[in-house]
């Protein structure tokens, strides 16, 4: 056996001793759903540790109507729409970015912001719509390149402004008393430009373990071994477990950057529905960047697809198993809700990598 | 309308859809057969291949050594050796005859190394922008020797899964360019295997090889637990990983088990001859990081299992569509 197995081995001993009661733990970034899974640590965990995937994939929470809306802003002539590749199959009403660039239009991978700014500097003729999406993690990329190219008066880039931040999300899943959790696995990166102390209200007011931690599996089982202790000794708190990387007060200058381009704004979060103050809206200043002003589309409410209940997934009161299109009418292949679209979606971890916990063995 | 999407080329699930479609309107029963060619009464074995990269020219290969080496792997893993190959060029308006001549000569010096033949071809020039600059097309032919019954319908509980060398490296080599990533040592695998596989067709127990390019080496396991009705685990820690491409694959969000090789061959083997396979594919050059990865179970038919690296279990999947690099 080699030394992480032995070491993981006895992590999950320790949680074994330490959970005497039935927890329930939301790791909340998509990052670390895959890791769990692709690692396999449902089966190295406690039957009394149920764990929920919560709303901290970028893509899954990215509301159909906002999917529409770039679907439409790819449908004008002269339009690139640009963005990062797990956007492509999330299914709007009608269609998705991959569907219209298969019908033609001009749809575009890239693996970060910089990359599209540069489509827009290399290709004068088109306007370049730049769909930006994610948390505190990927904001301030966006915020930079809007700066750039403001101060280089790009005049041909814009950007669908989808940004969202986690802790408002979170306070709206505290606040739930159908949800019910007892503790909060949080993501590293995130916390490295936020800092701790925007999550202090989650011990403090809902009485929710937190623990900061890592993608690798150990980081992981330290993690849940430290939730299920500070559940123990009924002291929750917010611990780190991200070492030097996270200061308390975070990372000052990437959150600058964020706020010199964006004001804190509304956000439709698919699932949770509109959030007060969860988005990142573009200020006045950069207004001529912002897609849906430039092209005059509107983000607008839709229904969404008959018995999806990914709504339910993300808030964790529902694993994906239980929605009854899972496996059948939804699956990777015919995906109905984002959760089975996005790598980092929880239905599409459960449908690729096993059940959970009991038998890895069965879909 | 449904339309076809680029998942649909991609190796995984959407694939087998559309490979349903076309062979779904011919007579006789094409679906049957699903291995890497189709064997001929008295032992002609016969592929063919189309070959589009992006881009032409890659760390470790480009088209033309592409073209060449992918179709006589597709004979080599069912234990024929590759002998003539036919070959079609569609190229665009305006592509430079320079480029052109350094392709076909990398095709052929490959073919002078096997010792295959150029019997037929085709060439089409389209209008720009009918093509993405060139495509290429190659039929290979064969003939089978030691060998000739190797196939998935073999596979049994008990045996042994031999990988030969690390998986995915030409994915990750494209996907890396495709998405302008510089990462050391990255190259493709792109290589023909036939002399490394030819020494392992002595072995009696030899039972099926297949070569790991589309959809990966967890494609072609899942394909195998499918057909063979067998279940198959297998041992992240043994897999002969290459560094470089999983570095590509944790940037980008990818899977390295859905990443094509296209030097890499799963060999499956019985318990009895596992360590003289093993000991055979090491001998060769190409099979120098060869490695027993795990074997076949009664337990789980259909599904295939990997122990991770922590000591968890978890199943391997087939990728749906097209593998997209992730967000954050
Ligand atoms: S199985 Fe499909 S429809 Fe159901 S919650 Fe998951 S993604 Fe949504």
């Amino acid at each position: 056996m080699n030394d992480t197995r032995q070491r993981i081995a006895l992590l999950s001993k320790a949680l074994d001793l330490l959970t005497d009661r039935p927890i329930k733990v939301m790791e909340v970034c998509g990052t670390h759903t895959v890791s769990i899974f692709r690692q396999g640590l449902r089966s190295l965990l406690p039957p009394s540790l149920k764990l929920v995937s919560g709303p901290g994939c970028p893509v899954c929470v990215t509301d159909q109507g906002e999917i529409d809306a770039a679907v439409s802003l790819a449908g004008i002539n002269g339009v690139t729409v640009a963005t990062y590749g797990d956007m492509l199959r999330v299914p709007g009403s009608g269609s998705s970015l991959m569907n219209e660039r298969a019908r033609g239009r001009d749809v575009r991978i890239v693996t970060s912001a910089d990359q599209a700014l540069e489509i827009a500097r290399n290709e004068k003729t088109r306007l370049i719509v730049f769909v930006a999406v994610g948390f505190e993690t990927t904001a301030p990329s966006t915020a930079s390149v809007i700066l750039d190219a403001h101060r280089d008066r790009i005049s041909n880039f814009t950007v669908l402004d989808l940004h969202k931040a986690v802790p408002p999300a979170l306070e709206a899943l505290a606040s739930d008393a159908d949800i019910d959790l007892d503790a909060l696995l949080l993501p590293g990166h995130v916390s490295v430009i936020l800092g701790l102390s925007p999550y202090g209200f989650l011990p403090e007011r809902y009485g929710i373990a937190c623990a900061v931690a890592g993608f690798e599996a150990e980081e992981i089982m330290l993690g849940l071994v430290e939730v299920a202790r500070q559940i123990k000794e009924g002291r929750p708190r917010v611990a780190s477990l991200y070492g030097q990387a996270v200061r308390a007060e975070g990372n000052p200058f990437a959150r600058s950057l964020v706020d010199r381009v964006f004001e804190p704004g509304d956000s439709s979060w698919r699932g949770l529905g509109e959030i007060p103050l969860s988005g990142y809206a573009l200020r006045e200043e950069y207004s001529s960047m912002d897609a849906l002003k430039r092209l005059d589309i509107s983000i607008r409410r839709t229904p969404p697809p008959d018995g999806c209940s990914c709504g339910e997934v993300l808030r964790g009161v529902m694993t994906p198993r239980e929605c009854p299109l899972f496996g059948n009418l939804c699956n990777p292949s015919h995906p109905v809700g984002p959760c089975m679209v996005s790598g980092e979606g929880s239905c599409a971890a459960h449908f690729r990598f096993s059940a959970g916990g009991d038998d890895p063995w069965k879909r | 309308m449904e339309t076809l999407s680029i998942g649909h080329g991609a190796g995984g699930r959407l694939t087998e859809e559309l490979v349903s479609l076309i062979l779904g309107r011919f007579p006789g029963n094409p679906v049957a057969d699903r291995e890497d060619c189709a064997v001929l009464p008295g032992g002609i074995a016969v592929t063919i291949d189309g070959y589009t990269v992006t881009p032409l020219a890659f760390e470790g290969g480009d088209i033309g050594s592409l073209c060449i080496c992918g179709s006589a792997n597709d004979l080599s893993v069912r234990g024929a050796k590759p002998l003539y190959i036919a070959l079609g060029v569609i190229v665009e308006e305006g592509f430079p005859f320079e480029d052109l001549a350094r392709f076909m000569t990398s095709a052929g010096e490959v073919c002078r190394a096997l010792g295959i033949e150029l019997v037929t071809g085709d060439t089409k020039v389209v209008p720009r922008g009918q093509a993405d600059g060139l495509f290429l097309t190659t039929c290979a032919i064969g003939k089978t020797g030691a060998h000739p019954g190797l196939g998935t319908r073999n596979i049994s509980p008990g045996d042994v899964i031999l990988l030969t060398s690390p998986p995915g490296m030409h994915g990750a080599t494209i996907a890396a360019s495709r998405y302008g990533l510089k990462v050391n040592g990255l190259s493709s695998d792109c290589a023909a295997l036939w002399p490394m596989l030819e020494t392992l067709l002595p072995l009696e127990g030899l039972k099926c090889m297949r070569d790991c390019t589309r959809g990966g080496l967890g494609t072609v396991l899942c394909e195998w637990a499918e057909s063979a009705k067998v279940g198959i685990e297998i041992d992240e820690t043994l897999i002969p990983w290459d560094e470089a491409s999983i570095s590509v694959c944790d940037l980008l969000g990818l899977d390295p088990l859905h990443m094509a090789g296209e030097g890499c061959a799963a060999v499956v083997v019985s318990p009895e001859e596992a360590e003289a396979a093993l000991e055979l594919a090491k001998n060769h050059p190409l099979g120098k990081r060869a490695s027993i990865i795990g074997s076949v179970t009664e337990e789980h038919p259909g599904y295939v299992g990997i122990h991770t690296a922590s000591g968890g279990t978890r199943l391997v999947d087939k990728p749906v569509g097209e593998e997209l690099p992730r967000i954050c």
